[in-house]
């Protein structure tokens, strides 16, 4: 049996680290793996580059901006495998909601509705809001970024962007702290269930089957260890179709409720499993070229990276569909053809 | 020179804190979580933080924010001092450097705050293998109990009738005395 740890933040979208352990699916690859559930993002970069961690739960953009070497430490990083796409929501406070224009419902509406609020606000001199997003370099930074310019406002000038661990958000939430919160599922569901505020946008209607988390692994393991990186992507895909069945959802639930796992209630687990997130079906596990490269226009355009980064040799070089693609078909879980991108809301279209 | 101390762990912030005192000229302040207003007015020169707080990413964006530039020292230090950053995180501690501050005083900051994670780890250690030992006294005494009721004997001859099948089991006293009480429950119907 080979050893193997791998990292993992209290979410919902770590379920299939989880499960394939759970279930014994690593095991029945010959890997002897022990889950470390980490604190922080910044823990799991720094532990899987020294080496603490083998592999690890990692936002998508992470690996992008540590191989850079931007704003982070540089080391080569691989995305061999995307863990599920969609699941993150922007909530608002209760106080916000009750401010803005009722009926607003689409992408569009809700950034509209908020930009004139913002406005009216900055012509009677009042403070910025203030947003919470997990960390820097994440799907939660961007599409909150995207989505208020897409209605005219500067996410530099007339919001604050604050970054609090997921766990936190809701009570920050609840003290009046933040006006916002874009985070991972299950967050925005425990913070709406609470009665302390309202999802207004769903990544998964920002950009349908959009990005989140991948697996990550340094350049250096992937290319020491071919056999056990496909014996461990070979385990999560297994995984992962095992997530997507609606007859686990129960199970499926319960299991990462438990404190040791992501530590909520779980029916505030459950409504993202079954309506948001996607961990197989549709090639949701194959880390998409289209992906990267939109994460770096992102950090691009927010002048998180200079214009001199190759963007199409960095998407390249981190995401490796084709390692993901190896083991779908090697477990016979692999489709014929991966669906068309779909465009964002604003109907921008993605190409890789 | 300013240390700041971030750990969910008070009693483990106490103790870091206390061996950076021997650290000198120095000041040290430390606190549970990360909070910039309480923290206004202190300006640390470098922040020690345990790997298990979830802080550690306001850290990491205050950086990218731009503003103050608190860096992790895994960003520079194996350059200098090969392999620190790496014990360190093996450790369970990371650190940022908010300005230039010279290598030298990073190690042994560093050190100091890694020797008092590992004594930390070895007190909790030595304290959860003492509870365990008192644990097992009550089962050996348990033990000792059913084997002076079904067998008749004292408590001097069921004493040495548990400690000579553990020696021919070659496993601990406590683990024999387990497992007779499992099996005991077992013919009893407890866990039928």
């Amino acid at each position: 049996m080979t050893a193997l740890t791998l990292g993992f933040i209290p979410l919902t979208d770590c379920a299939p680290l989880i499960v394939a352990q759970d279930r014994g699916l690593f095991a029945a690859e010959g890997l002897d793996v022990v889950l470390s559930r980490e604190a922080s993002w910044a823990t799991i970069r720094d532990k899987v580059m020294v080496g603490a961690l083998d592999a690890a739960h990692m936002l998508a953009p992470m690996a992008l901006a540590a191989t850079a070497g931007v704003g982070e430490p540089a080391a080569a990083m691989l995305a061999p495998l995307a863990l599920a796409v969609n699941g993150a929501g922007v909530t608002l406070s209760n106080r916000l909601i009750h401010a803005l224009p009722t009926g607003a419902e689409t992408p569009q509406e809700t950034a509209a509705a908020l930009a004139g609020f913002i406005a009216q606000r900055r012509a009677g001199g009042e403070p910025p809001l203030t947003f919470a997003v997990v960390f820097p370099f994440s799907m939660h930074m961007y599409a909150l970024r995207y989505w208020l310019a897409s209605a005219g406002v500067d996410p530099d000038r007339d919001v604050r962007l604050v970054v609090v661990p997921p766990p936190r958000m809701v009570e920050q939430l609840r003290a009046g702290q933040v006006d916002g919160i874009c985070v991972g599922a299950p967050w925005n569901t425990v913070a709406s269930r609470g009665g302390l505020g309202r999802v207004v946008l769903r990544t998964s209607k920002f950009w349908p089957a959009g990005p989140d988390k991948v697996l990550g692994v340094t350049a250096d393991f992937a290319r020491r260890e071919p056999r056990q990186l496909q014996a461990l992507l070979r385990a999560l895909v297994r995984a992962q179709a095992w997530c997507d069945a609606p007859e686990n959802l129960r199970e499926l639930s319960d299991l990462l409720a438990r404190p040791e796992h992501v530590g909520a209630e779980a029916d505030a687990i459950a409504p993202a499993i079954s309506d948001e997130l996607v961990f197989h079906r549709d090639g949701a596990s194959v880390p998409r070229l289209e992906h990267a490269r939109w994460f770096l226009e992102q950090m691009r355009r927010w002048n998180q990276i200079g214009p001199d980064v190759d963007q199409g040799g960095l998407a390249a070089a981190v995401y490796r569909p084709d390692l993901a693609l190896e083991a779908l078909q090697a477990t016979g879980l692999g489709t014929a053809a991966l669906p068309a991108m779909s465009p964002l809301f604003d109907g921008a279209a993605q190409t890789a | 020179m300013r240390v700041l101390v971030i750990d969910p762990d008070p009693a483990r912030a106490a103790l870091v804190a206390e061996g950076l005192q021997g650290v000198d000229p120095l000041e040290v302040r430390q606190a549970a979580v990360f909070d910039a207003e309480a923290l206004a007015g202190f300006a640390p020169d470098i922040i020690v933080i345990a790997c298990d707080s979830a802080d550690r990413d306001i850290l990491e964006s205050l950086r990218e924010a731009g503003e103050t530039n608190p860096r992790p020292v895994v960003m520079f230090a194996d350059r200098s001092e090969p392999g620190l950053a790496e014990q360190a995180i093996r450790a369970g501690v990371a650190a940022y450097i908010v300005d230039g501050l010279a290598p030298g005083r990073v190690r042994s900051i560093l050190e100091v705050a890694m020797t008092r994670f590992s004594l930390m780890q070895q007190l909790r250690g030595d304290l959860a293998k003492a509870k365990a030992n008192l644990e097992s006294r009550k089962v050996v005494d348990r033990a000792k109990g059913l084997l002076m009721k079904e067998r008749g004997l004292d408590e001097d001859g069921a004493y040495k009738l548990l400690r000579k099948l553990a020696m021919d089991k070659g496993r601990p006293i406590g683990a024999v005395a387990a497992d007779l009480l499992a099996f005991a429950g077992v013919l009893k119907g407890d866990a039928s």
